[in-house]
């Protein structure tokens, strides 16, 4: 293969991979706020943890799996085991860009999508049960699914588009994450006590830098440094700031206040439904499925509240249904004049890819669920998913880490 | 499209003038903080 490789397109898949790094710590922070003060270490080692493990098993196993040469549209090869073959000239998937920083790009989110589901079991999850999880749902659930939008597979080929990981991310994991949430069940004094937040300006702390790293996460999955990740940068800040701002009115006129966490999760939800549309829309699409993430969240948390689907950290309510508008969306706004490789949407007269956009939801939910599901019955088995209800009432840092978060 | 844009920010902008404005005296509640107390 000719080398083409270009400073500008490397220099910037390079930063957006260090940006996207920065996402996870930030999501430790965004989560661990939200919990109680005996449990916040505990969450953040959830986000750090898995910072490491998946770094590592990303480059022994996790990106041949995934992005590998193809087999039969489900998996990838084993050809590139321990990076056999990634190295500093350009792969399959990026021509000017050099293998290995194509690579280390795509580690960053397959290091973040297990971090999402941590906030629907935090509080009461056994430590080892977690790292077994982790590691078997990193490589049965997101390398294949990954696999099939991206490295060659059967959605891919089908035409389903994801630009920057709404089916892939968000849909795995917040739908793996209301599986979590039903198989280990309540927190200790659920309904009873008040579980509230410790730390809430921490939260907001954590979503302004996962807000930050996102430009990377959807930008830098232009792979390019051109036009396309300008747009997407643009779209991405707009359709966080405008869910931003509905979730904090909607909040607004159904409980009286604005709420300052109701904005922070917001923009998360925004930044989760742009991910998958942020290569294909304009700027006025982002509004409106700003505007839609900011409803549809907020109204699909309320519901599981209602349902008493202990969810802690409302992992299901952001990234499983914001992803899903997302990429059901994409379907709708999608248009050739942003992007000439993709597909116009349903919008545009193309209400083919709106079908497309739905298998590739549906397809990504039932797999994620059932996998999930069966990962969590087999480690429960063997390991025991919960902590005993006297660590559990003590807290996860004492039981879990021996070690306290604050000594005021 | 421009239009729906405009649109779904206007009934954001009325929302804001129509929504609440009292505020509260209620202490939200911080059950830890007390019981560490």
């Amino acid at each position: 293969m000719p080398n083409n490789i270009s400073a500008g397109d490397t220099a910037w898949l390079l930063a957006s991979a260090a940006l996207v790094m920065l996402m996870t710590p930030a999501l430790g922070f965004f989560y661990g706020g939200l919990v109680r003060r005996k449990n916040v270490l505990a969450t953040i080692m959830h986000s750090f943890f898995i910072l490491c493990l998946i770094s590592v098993q990303w480059v022994l196993w996790g990106y041949t799996l995934a992005f590998g040469p193809d087999h039969g549209g489900v998996i990838g090869g084993l050809d590139w085991l321990a990076l056999r073959g990634v190295g500093q000239d350009p792969g399959p998937y990026a021509p000017t860009v050099p293998h290995e920083a194509y690579m280390v790009f795509q580690m960053m989110f397959a290091v973040i999508t297990p971090a999402l589901i941590t906030g629907a079991f935090a509080e009461r999850k056994r430590f080892k049960a977690f790292v077994v999880f982790t590691l078997l749902w990193a490589t049965f659930v997101y390398d294949p699914v990954a696999h099939w939008v991206w490295g060659g597979g059967w959605l891919g080929q089908l035409g389903a588009l994801d630009f920057a990981g709404g089916t892939v991310v968000h849909i795995t994991s917040g739908v793996s994450a209301l599986v979590a949430a039903l198989v280990l069940g309540r927190r200790v004094g659920y309904g009873r006590d008040a579980l509230e937040p410790h730390d809430a300006t921490m939260t907001v702390l954590g979503a302004s830098l996962l807000w930050f790293g996102w430009f990377g996460f959807n930008a830098g999955s232009a792979i390019t440094a051109g036009g396309l990740a300008a747009n997407a940068f643009v779209v991405t800040n707009t359709a966080a700031a405008m869910a931003a701002l509905t979730w904090m009115t909607v909040s607004w006129l159904h409980k009286g206040a604005p709420s300052v966490l109701g904005a922070a999760a917001g923009a998360v939800a925004g930044l989760v439904a742009i991910t998958p549309a942020s290569g294909y829309v304009d700027v006025s699409a982002s509004i409106l499925i700003g505007l839609g993430a900011g409803v549809f969240c907020y109204t699909a948390i309320q519901l599981t509240k209602r349902l008493k689907v202990d969810d802690a950290l409302d992992v299901f309510g952001v990234h499983g249904v914001g992803g899903a508008w997302g990429a059901l969306a994409t379907g709708i706004f999608a248009t050739v004049a942003i992007n000439s490789g993709a597909k116009d949407g349903l919008a545009y007269g193309n209400p083919g890819q709106l079908g497309i956009q739905a298998i590739a939801v549906a397809a990504s939910i039932i797999y994620s669920a059932v996998m999930t599901f069966v990962i969590l019955k087999l480690i429960d088995v063997f390991v025991g998913l919960r902590v005993p209800e006297s660590e559990e009432v003590l807290g996860l840092d004492a039981s879990q880490h021996r070690e306290a978060a604050y000594q005021i | 499209m421009e239009i729906l844009a405009f649109v779904s920010f206007a009934v954001l902008v009325v929302a804001w003038l129509v929504a609440p404005s009292r505020g509260s005296v209620a202490v939200v509640s911080h059950a830890e903080d007390r019981k560490a107390a």
